[in-house]
């Protein structure tokens, strides 16, 4: 995993949790494959292992990762799947509203950007 | 038993000084506490007394164990790592680890011959001749090596690159800390430490001011940066400290709801750093 640099407005966990499931989106780390060691990864951040703990319990409750006895944690089968939709689920209800809102605020207009962005497309 | 170490009124007097008065506290197994203070403040006097190196009042059980009579049990359980670099410099590395297999009944030789390999610590070397950050790495092998239930560090990197501290707390992560163990370490370097650390314990002038896990801190105290017009509202809250940033200010509450002040501004957890310089200040 590459470097984080934490912020202060969110529990550690949490963000490293997001980081998790942005690697999985990004195919980074694909579903079935192991993800490193608590003990690995609290070493690489010098973080707390329990703060690890957490956000793989998170994880593991959200059916994103999976306790293989013995083994390690591992990403379950149709977790990029799952986490894709949630996020487009995420995407249309949360975050495209405010686009919009601030698209009208500013007074453009969306289908013109719409087009703007295809014309341009094709002229290359 | 979960309970490593637990104080009840401990103090302590040097002449008609008190270091210090009455404080309680307890070290839960699994956890890296900090104990963080300015000089002074009687961060090394608790250290001591844990490890039996000095007399005190009060209750103090380490283990299970009294210190003061029980020194040489406790430490068959206990390592400790000072600030002042204890092995002589005409201490060949092999000589370190021959003496510690002969005095420490639980000290493991093959791990730390394991240990010292991924170094480029030789054992025919001399501790003099060793870098101040080869001979931490020998401390850290030795103590490392030795099956302890408690680990105390006295600002064991003190002096050190930040190469050498990152590796130092990066071995402690993954060769030695587990649920079964805990480690009491004090640091002024506090803001390199403050993600590992489960608890936090402040002292200042002998007394306790913060004794908190960091779950608990993060939920008690916020920071907030108010806009000029919010800022009779901020006040009104009782702000533990206040201070200018960029002409704002920004305010630390301590048991203050996040609803109450997501409406003065945006909301931050305040760093250990800043966590401490505030409880130094408070009251005066």
């Amino acid at each position: 995993m590459t470097t984080i640099t934490w912020n202060d407005q969110q529990p550690i966990f949490r963000q490293l949790k997001e980081k998790v499931i942005e690697l999985i989106i990004d195919g980074e780390v694909s579903d079935g494959e192991a993800v490193p060691s608590v003990r690995q990864v609290a070493a690489d951040y010098q973080i707390n292992p329990l703060t690890v703990s957490k956000a793989y319990q998170e994880l593991v409750d959200e059916s994103i990762l999976e306790k293989r006895r013995g083994l390690g944690m591992f990403v379950t089968e149709s977790a990029r799947e799952h986490l894709i939709e949630s996020e487009k689920k995420h995407f249309l209800e949360v975050e495209w509203p405010k686009i919009l809102e601030r698209i009208e605020r500013l007074g453009m207009n969306l289908q013109s950007l719409v087009n703007n962005n295809t014309s341009t497309g094709e002229d290359k | 038993m979960s309970t490593l170490i637990e104080a009840k009124g401990l103090s302590k007097s040097y002449g008609s000084h008190q270091a210090l008065k009455s404080v309680d506290f307890k070290v839960e197994r699994g956890r890296i506490v900090g104990l963080v203070g300015p000089n002074g403040a009687g961060k090394t006097t608790i250290l001591k007394a844990i490890l039996g190196l000095t007399s005190y009042e009060g209750d103090l059980t380490v283990l299970g164990m009294n210190p003061e009579r029980q020194r040489h049990q406790i430490m068959q359980k206990v390592s400790f790592i000072a600030d002042v670099a204890v092995l002589p410099g005409w201490l060949k590395v092999a000589n370190a680890l021959e003496f510690v297999t002969e005095v420490h009944p639980n000290f493991n030789l093959e791990r730390a011959k394991y240990f010292l390999g991924k170094t480029n610590i030789s054992m025919d070397a001399k501790v003099k001749q060793l870098s101040k950050g080869m001979v931490a790495q020998l401390h850290l092998a030795l103590v490392m090596s030795i099956e302890a239930e408690l680990l105390v560090l006295d600002e064991p990197t003190l002096g050190l690159d930040i190469l050498y501290r990152k590796e130092f707390y990066n071995q402690l992560l993954t060769e030695f800390f587990d649920e079964g163990r805990s480690i009491l370490v004090t640091t002024h370097q506090i803001e390199e430490i403050e993600n590992l650390l489960t608890d936090l314990i402040f002292i200042r002038d002998g007394n306790i001011v913060l004794n908190a896990t960091m779950d608990e801190v993060t939920n008690d105290y916020i920071e907030v940066m108010v806009s000029k017009d919010n800022i009779a509202q901020a006040e009104a809250l009782n702000p533990v400290m206040s201070r200018d940033v960029f002409g704002r200010k920004v305010y630390l509450f301590q048991g203050v709801s996040r609803e109450q002040l997501e409406v003065l501004g945006e909301l931050h957890s305040p760093s250990v750093a800043d966590l401490f310089v505030a409880k130094m200040k408070e009251g005066k």
